[in-house]
C-alpha cells in the first residue's frame, strides 16, 4: 500500500507542510488540496501550458511534477503573482490591453511572463512569441497577449507602488467629462479580467463542494455493436465506488437538438454507433478510482458492420446505424431559387470544382464539466461549463421528468467553447443522475481524449460547386451540392446541413441559386457546431471557385467581388433580408490597406497574397426547439443608493466578451459610467430565460435586452428628477451620472439623487426588457436556417510565404476589415477577429481529426491534434468599417463567427498565388503542397485541378 | 488519465540509484524530467510500481568542458543546453536542437538522458549527438562502461541499458578545428511538436576538403539513423552544392520512415534529403562565415 510521504513546500511565500502520495501531481496538490485553482487543468500530459508554474523560479507544467519531488522547492501560483492586494504589472497590462477573452489559459501565460521578463526586461517579440510556444491559447491569437508582455513596463507606477488589485476597472477618466454616448465605443476594460488575471474565476472543474464525488463514463472500445450484457458487479465492489449506472437507469427519453431529430440516450439502451459511445458510469470518492471502476465494467457485444465514409454509408445494402434511417441520410435539404438551368445557360463561362472540408474541433482550453447537486427541496442545482444553460436546462427537465422549474442551471466562468459546448452533455446528464444515486454533488470531467470523441466538432463536407458568370464576373446562377459526414447521431445537424446552402446567397447577388444538401450517418463521433456553423467549408469552396473564375476572365480578384457583392436593405435568392452591409467597403478598404494592387502577381516565387470574403449571422432567427418565448430578458436594479446597478441576464459569457458589452450598453442607455454596473451571477434562478451564446447572437439579441431594460429604469429615474426640477420628463435625458433638461443642460442633477428619490416614492428601481426577433424568412421548408436580424460582412487578405521544397507555409500577414455595425468594444472586437483568424489558420493548414480502420480517432490528444500556437500567430491587421444596423443596439451587429468565415478562402488563394497550385482539398497540409508542387514540375494532366 | 499507486524512491548517489532499480524489478522506473514517463503512465501506456527519483543524485547535471570536448550531466535540460555558452560555442546543434523542443516549460524538466533513454525515434537530441561521434557513460553498482552511442539505440523505445544500468554522463569528444554542426527540424507547427524529419549534420574541413562529415536523421527509422553512404560520399571532397544534393539523396534512399499521421513514408524521404542539404550548408556557414 502507498505510504504517504511528508514534503515541505513554499507556496507563494507560504510554507507547507503535506503528506503526499507519490502519485500525486504538484497540479493536483494545489488545486485540490490547497484550493489554488488558478493553476488550470487543460490536457493533464503537459501540452497545453494552463498548469505552469514557477519551480524556483522557472515556468514548469505542474501537470509534470509529483508532488513528492517538489519537497523543499519554491512554487509561485498566479495567486502568488498579486501580493499584498497589488497586481503585478503584468496583470495590469493584460487586463488593460484585452489580452484576456476565456481567461483559462490566462495563469500560465502570465508566469510564462513572469519568468520571461525576470530574466530580460525588455523581450523581444520574437522573445515573447519564443516563450509562449507552450502556453496554448485558443481565444486570442496570441496577438493582443504579445501585445500585453511588451508593454508590461508602462504598468509599473512611478512611484513604483503597483497598482491595488481594485484599481484596473476604476481608472478611468470620471464620467462627467465624457463626449455623449461615450460607454458604446470605448474598450472598457472587461468586467471579468481582474479576476481571471488573479487565479480568482473559478470556472466548474474547479469548484469542491462538502462531500463531492467523482464520475466518469465508460466509452464503447467499438464502432458499432449491439450490447448483449454489462456486468457491473466487480466496479460496484471497488472500494469507494458510490454509484454505477448503465442504460437501464436512464430515462428512455431520446434528447438532442432540434426537436425533429432527437437520437440520443443518455446511456445506450442496446447498441453503440461509435468508438465513444457512452454506455456507462461511475460515482466514486475520487477521479482515480472512478476511473478504474470502469475499468471492471465488463461489457459482452455483438458486433456489426461499420461505415466510416460518406461514401461507404450511402452504398446499397451499407449497415444501418439508425432503423429510422434505413439508407443513413440523415438530413435532406433541396433548395432551388430561380432556374438555375437557365441561369448557366445564360453564363459566358461555367466553372466547377469539388472541394473538401475536415473534420476540425473546438478545442477549448476548458475541457466540458459538470457538477450535479440535488436539494432537500427535490430540485436539481448543475453546474455547467455550457455555452447555453437555458438549452441544458430544457434537455435536463425533458430527460428527466421535471419542469424547468425544479432545475438550477449555474453558469460560472467558461474556458472558451466554439460551438463545443452549446449542446447538452453526457456529463449534465450522468452527474445529476449520480447525484441523485448517491446523494452527494458529483463533479465530471472530460479528459481531452473524450474532449474528442464528445466534443461534436466540424463537419467534414464534400462539396461540388459550379458557378456561372458572364464576361464581366457577373454570376447568373450557382448551383452548390453539399455532402455532409454526421457521425452516429444528429445533434446539430439539421442547421449544419441547411447553414452550408443557406448562407452562400448572403455575401453576393445570385439571381439562381441551387442547393443540394445531404447529411449522411456514419460510425464516427457525431459532428455538431463549431464557430460559423456548416459555412466555412462552403465558403472556402466559394472563394476559391471565384478566383478561379477571375483568374481565367483575366479579372482582379476584388472587382469580381464587388461586381457581385451585397448591397444594403436587399432581399436575397433564398429570402433573407439583408439591413445595413458594408461589404463593398471592407473591400476596397482591405485592397488599399494590404497593398494588393502592389504586390498580387509581383511577389517573388513562394510568396503570395490572396482575399477571401465572408459574414454571418446576428443571431438565428428562431429558437432551437419552437416556442414564443422572447430570445434575450434582462433585468437591471439600481442599487439603493444609487450608485451602481445589477444587470440580471442569463446570456452566456464564454470568453468572447459579451458580459462586458452588455455591460457597456446598460450603461450607457442608463447614463452613467461603465464602472457602475455590476454583473450578476448567471443562474437561472436569478436571471431570466436567454437562450445562450450560439449563432452569434448575443450582442444584437441580448444587448437590446439589455438596452430596453436601462430604458425603462431611465423613465422611473426621469419622472422622478422630473418632479424635483420641474421638468417633464420627456424633456430630460441621462448622461453621465447626470440627469438635465435637453434644451437646457444647466438645470441639471446627480443620477444617484434622482435614483434614490424614485426608490423612495415607489419602491425598487427595476427595469425589464426582452428582445423578440420579427418573423424573418421565406415559406420553403427550412426557411427559418440563415434568418437573422443582420448580417455581418468582412474581408480579409492574406500575404503568405511557402516553403517551396518542403512545403510549409508560413502566414506574414492578415488584413482583415468587418463590417460589425456600430463597434461596442473595439478592443473585444478586435480580440475575436485576431482569435477567428489564428483559430483558421489552424484549421486551412494544420488541423484534422483522423481515424484509424476501426473508427477510433487516430490523434485525439493535444499533442497530436496540433493547434496553432503563438510561432504561427502572423501580424494582424484588424479593421472595422462601422454601418448602422437598425435591429442592433446601437446599430451593432455580430463579430464572433463571422471574422472566421474569410479565412480560409483567403489563405487558400494566397498559397495558389505562391506556388501556381490550386488546393481543394483541407486542410492544406505542407505534404499536400509539395506533392501538388511535384505535380505541376512533372506536368500530370489533372494533378490538384479541379475536375 | 491517472496515476496508479506507485513508490517513489530519491537514492542521494548512483549506485544506489542503480542497487534500487536492479532490485525493485522491471515495474521500476527511472525518473529524470518526467515529461515523457509521466505521459505514459498517465495515458496507460506504461505499467510503473516503482519510480527511481534521480533529483538527488549528485553531479549529474553539469555541462563542463573535458579533454577538449564536454562532459554533459543526463539531468542536464533542454533549456540549460540552449542557453549554454560552452554548448553554443563548441556544438551548436546541440544547443539550437534543445532550445527547439517542445515548449518553455517542459525545455525546463527534460533531461538529455530522458531524451535518450527514452529512445523515441523522433527525438531531437540523439541525431545531433550521433554525429560528433558521443560516447555514454553507464552505471551498474560500482561499476562504469562506455559505450558508442550508435551502439546504444536498438529500436522504437528500447536501448542497450541493461537491467538496473543507468546513464551517468554523456561526453562529446573535442571536435578538430574548421568543424560546423547544425540540427534542422521540420515540424508540423512551431513549437511544442514533435520532429516529422529532423537531420543533424557535422562537417570538418582540411585544407578545403572534407575530412570528416557525418549525417544523423530523427524520425525516419526505428532509431535515429546515420547515413554512412553520405558520410562516404562526402569524404575527400570539395564541400558545393551539388556534392550536398547527392549526400541528401542518399539519405532519402537510406532512410526507412513509416507512414504516420504526421506525414507519409515519400514525404519523409523528401524532407530527408531537403533537410540534410539544408544542415551540411549551415555547417558549412558556420566553419566560413
Amino acid at each position: 500500500m502507498t505510504m504517504f510521504q511528508t514534503i515541505t513546500l513554499n507556496v507563494n511565500g507560504d510554507d507547507h507542510t503535506l503528506g503526499v502520495k507519490p502519485n500525486e501531481t504538484l497540479q493536483d496538490l494545489l488545486r485540490v488540496r490547497l484550493g489554488l485553482t488558478g493553476t488550470k487543468k487543460g490536457c493533464a500530459v503537459g501540452v497545453c501550458g494552463s498548469c505552469t508554474i514557477l519551480l524556483d523560479g522557472e515556468p514548469v507544467n505542474s501537470c509534470m511534477v509529483l508532488a513528492v519531488a517538489a519537497d523543499g522547492r519554491k512554487v509561485v501560483t498566479v495567486e502568488g503573482l498579486a501580493l499584498g492586494g497589488r497586481l503585478h504589472p503584468l496583470q495590469a497590462s493584460f487586463i488593460h490591453h484585452g489580452a484576456i477573452q476565456c481567461g483559462y489559459c490566462t495563469p500560465g501565460m502570465l508566469l510564462t511572463a513572469k519568468a520571461l521578463i525576470d530574466k530580460d526586461p525588455d523581450p523581444s517579440d520574437d522573445d515573447i512569441k519564443k516563450a509562449f510556444g507552450g502556453n496554448l491559447c485558443r481565444c486570442t491569437g496570441y496577438v493582443k497577449i504579445i501585445e500585453a508582455v511588451r508593454g508590461w513596463k508602462e504598468f509599473i507606477p512611478e512611484d513604483k507602488r503597483l497598482p491595488f488589485l481594485a484599481d484596473p476597472l476604476r481608472s478611468e477618466s470620471p464620467p462627467e467629462t465624457r463626449s455623449p454616448g461615450s460607454v458604446v465605443g470605448r474598450s472598457c476594460a472587461r468586467k471579468d479580467a481582474p479576476d481571471k488575471a488573479t487565479g480568482r474565476a473559478k470556472y466548474t472543474g474547479d469548484i469542491q463542494l462538502p462531500g463531492m464525488l467523482h464520475g466518469k463514463l465508460l466509452h464503447s472500445p467499438v464502432a458499432h455493436a449491439l450490447i448483449k450484457s454489462i456486468d457491473t458487479i466487480e466496479a460496484a465492489k471497488l472500494p469507494g465506488v458510490r454509484a454505477v449506472i448503465t442504460g437501464r437507469d436512464v430515462s428512455d427519453v431520446l434528447y438532442g437538438v432540434s426537436p425533429a431529430r432527437y437520437d440520443e440516450h443518455v446511456l445506450a439502451k442496446d447498441k453503440v454507433r461509435y468508438v465513444g459511445d457512452e454506455i456507462a458510469a461511475v460515482a466514486a470518492v475520487d477521479e482515480t478510482t472512478a476511473a478504474r471502476a470502469v475499468d471492471l465494467i465488463r461489457v459482452e457485444f455483438s458486433e456489426l458492420p461499420a461505415v466510416f465514409t460518406v461514401e461507404d454509408a450511402v452504398k446499397e445494402g451499407a449497415p444501418v446505424i439508425h432503423d429510422k434511417y434505413p439508407n443513413n441520410v440523415n438530413v435532406t435539404v433541396d433548395h432551388e431559387f430561380g432556374d438555375v438551368e437557365e441561369g448557366l445557360r445564360e453564363a459566358d463561362l461555367v466553372m466547377e470544382a469539388r472541394f473538401t472540408g475536415n473534420r476540425t474541433y473546438q478545442a477549448p482550453i476548458e475541457p466540458h464539466a459538470s457538477l450535479a447537486r440535488w436539494e432537500t427541496n427535490g430540485r436539481l442545482t448543475l453546474w455547467s461549463s455550457t455555452q447555453v444553460p437555458h438549452y441544458v436546462q430544457y434537455q435536463l427537465a425533458r430527460v428527466l421528468g421535471l419542469s424547468m422549474s425544479d432545475i438550477r442551471v449555474i453558469r460560472p466562468a467558461v474556458g472558451g467553447g466554439f460551438g463545443g459546448k452549446a449542446e447538452t452533455s453526457p456529463l449534465d446528464f450522468c452527474a445529476a443522475y449520480l447525484a441523485r444515486a448517491t446523494g452527494r454533488p458529483v463533479m465530471m470531467k472530460y479528459d481531452r481524449n473524450e474532449m474528442f470523441l464528445h466534443g461534436r466538432g466540424r463537419h467534414k463536407q464534400y462539396i461540388d460547386l459550379k458557378i456561372g458568370v458572364k464576361k464581366d464576373g457577373a454570376i447568373t446562377a450557382v448551383e452548390q451540392t453539399a455532402h455532409l459526414d454526421g457521425g452516429a447521431y444528429t445533434s446539430f445537424g439539421i442547421v449544419a446541413a441547411y447553414y452550408s446552402g443557406a448562407m452562400v446567397p448572403t455575401l453576393y447577388k445570385l439571381p439562381r441559386y441551387k442547393y443540394t444538401g445531404r447529411r449522411v450517418y456514419t460510425n464516427l463521433p457525431a459532428c455538431g457546431a463549431f464557430r460559423g456553423h456548416g459555412c466555412p467549408q462552403p465558403r472556402f469552396a466559394f472563394e476559391s471557385l471565384l478566383s478561379m473564375i477571375a483568374e481565367k476572365l483575366g479579372i482582379d480578384d476584388f472587382d469580381i467581388r464587388l461586381r457581385n457583392a451585397m448591397t444594403p436593405d436587399t432581399v436575397t435568392a433564398n429570402q433573407l433580408s439583408v439591413n445595413s452591409c458594408e461589404f463593398k467597403a471592407t473591400l476596397e478598404k482591405a485592397r488599399e490597406a494590404s497593398g494588393w494592387r502592389r504586390k498580387k502577381g509581383h511577389l517573388p516565387p513562394g510568396r503570395g497574397i490572396g482575399v477571401g470574403c465572408g459574414g454571418f449571422v446576428s443571431g438565428a432567427g428562431y429558437p432551437i426547439y419552437r416556442s414564443d418565448f422572447p430570445h434575450s430578458n434582462a433585468v437591471i436594479r439600481v442599487l439603493e443608493d444609487g450608485k451602481a446597478a445589477t444587470l440580471f441576464i442569463a446570456a452566456a459569457e464564454i470568453g468572447q466578451g459579451s458580459d462586458t458589452a452588455l455591460c457597456q450598453i446598460a450603461a450607457d442607455e442608463l447614463g452613467v459610467a461603465y464602472e457602475d454596473i455590476l454583473m450578476a451571477d448567471c443562474d437561472s434562478d436569478i436571471s431570466p430565460l436567454d437562450l445562450g451564446s450560439y449563432s452569434s447572437r448575443v450582442t444584437l439579441m441580448a444587448g437590446n435586452a439589455v438596452k430596453m431594460a436601462a430604458s425603462r429604469v431611465k423613465e422611473r429615474l426621469l419622472a422622478a428628477a422630473g418632479g424635483k426640477l420641474g421638468i417633464a420628463p420627456e424633456r430630460l435625458s441621462a448622461r453621465g451620472r447626470r440627469i438635465f433638461a435637453k434644451d437646457d443642460p444647466g438645470r441639471s442633477m446627480p443620477w444617484d439623487e434622482a435614483a434614490r428619490d424614485a426608490f423612495s416614492q415607489a419602491g425598487p428601481v427595476v427595469g425589464t426588457g426582452f428582445y423578440k426577433p420579427p418573423k424573418l424568412g421565406g415559406s420553403h421548408k427550412g426557411a427559418t436556417v440563415g434568418t437573422s436580424p443582420a448580417y455581418s460582412f468582412g474581408t480579409i487578405v492574406a500575404e503568405v510565404e511557402v516553403d517551396l521544397e518542403t512545403g510549409k507555409v508560413k502566414v506574414l500577414e492578415c488584413t482583415d476589415y468587418h463590417d460589425s455595425g456600430r463597434i461596442i468594444n473595439p478592443s473585444g472586437c478586435h480580440g475575436q477577429v485576431h482569435g477567428a483568424v489564428v483559430m483558421s489558420i489552424g484549421e486551412t493548414l494544420i488541423e484534422s481529426v483522423e481515424f484509424d480502420r476501426k473508427g477510433a480517432p487516430a490523434n485525439a490528444s493535444l499533442h497530436e491534434y496540433l493547434i496553432p500556437t503563438s510561432m504561427e500567430a502572423p501580424a494582424i491587421r484588424s479593421e472595422f468599417v462601422e454601418s448602422f444596423e437598425p435591429c442592433g443596439p446601437f446599430g451593432a451587429k455580430e463579430v464572433g463567427e463571422g471574422c472566421t468565415l474569410p479565412v480560409i478562402g483567403a489563405l487558400a488563394n494566397a498559397i495558389h498565388d505562391a506556388t501556381g497550385v490550386r488546393f481543394t482539398e483541407m486542410p492544406i497540409t505542407p505534404e499536400s503542397i509539395l506533392a501538388g508542387l511535384k505535380a505541376k514540375a512533372a506536368k500530370v494532366p489533372g494533378a490538384a485541378q479541379p475536375h | 488519465m491517472r496515476i496508479e499507486e506507485l513508490e517513489y524512491h530519491a537514492p542521494s548517489s548512483l549506485d544506489e540509484a542503480c542497487r534500487l532499480l536492479g532490485s525493485l524489478g522491471p515495474k521500476a522506473k527511472v525518473l529524470a524530467g518526467g515529461t515523457d514517463l509521466l505521459v505514459d503512465i498517465k495515458q496507460g501506456a506504461l505499467d510503473a510500481g516503482h519510480l527511481v527519483s534521480l533529483a538527488k543524485v549528485p553531479g549529474l547535471k553539469g555541462i563542463e568542458r573535458e579533454d577538449g570536448g564536454l562532459r554533459i550531466g543526463p539531468m542536464a535540460t533542454p533549456n540549460q543546453l540552449a542557453g549554454s555558452d560552452l554548448v553554443r560555442e563548441t556544438f551548436p546543434a546541440l544547443a539550437e536542437a534543445a532550445g527547439q523542443m517542445a515548449g518553455t516549460q517542459i525545455r525546463n524538466l527534460a533531461t538529455l538522458g530522458g531524451n535518450l533513454c527514452s529512445a523515441v525515434p523522433s527525438a531531437d537530441l540523439p541525431p545531433c549527438l550521433l554525429t560528433v561521434e558521443a560516447e555514454l557513460i553507464l552505471a551498474a553498482p560500482g561499476e562504469r562502461r562506455t559505450l558508442p552511442l550508435k551502439e546504444f539505440f536498438l529500436g522504437p523505445r528500447r536501448t542497450a541499458l541493461a537491467h538496473g544500468e543507468i546513464l551517468a554522463a554523456i561526453r562529446v569528444p573535442a571536435l578538430p578545428p574548421a568543424t560546423g554542426t547544425a540540427y534542422e527540424k521540420f515540424q508540423l507547427r512551431n513549437a511544442s511538436a514533435l520532429a516529422v524529419v529532423g537531420a543533424a549534420a557535422r562537417l570538418t574541413l582540411k585544407g578545403g576538403t572534407i575530412e570528416k562529415a557525418i549525417v544523423a536523421i530523427g524520425a525516419c527509422a526505428p532509431t535515429p539513423l546515420v547515413i554512412e553512404s553520405a558520410a562516404a560520399l562526402l569524404k575527400g571532397k570539395e564541400p558545393s552544392a551539388p556534392e550536398f544534393a547527392r549526400a541528401g539523396e542518399l539519405a532519402a534512399s537510406d532512410v526507412r520512415p513509416i507512414s504516420d499521421i504526421r506525414g507519409s513514408e515519400g514525404y519523409r524521404r523528401d524532407l530527408a534529403a531537403v533537410l540534410t542539404v539544408r544542415a551540411l550548408r549551415r555547417c558549412l556557414a558556420r566553419i566560413r562565415p
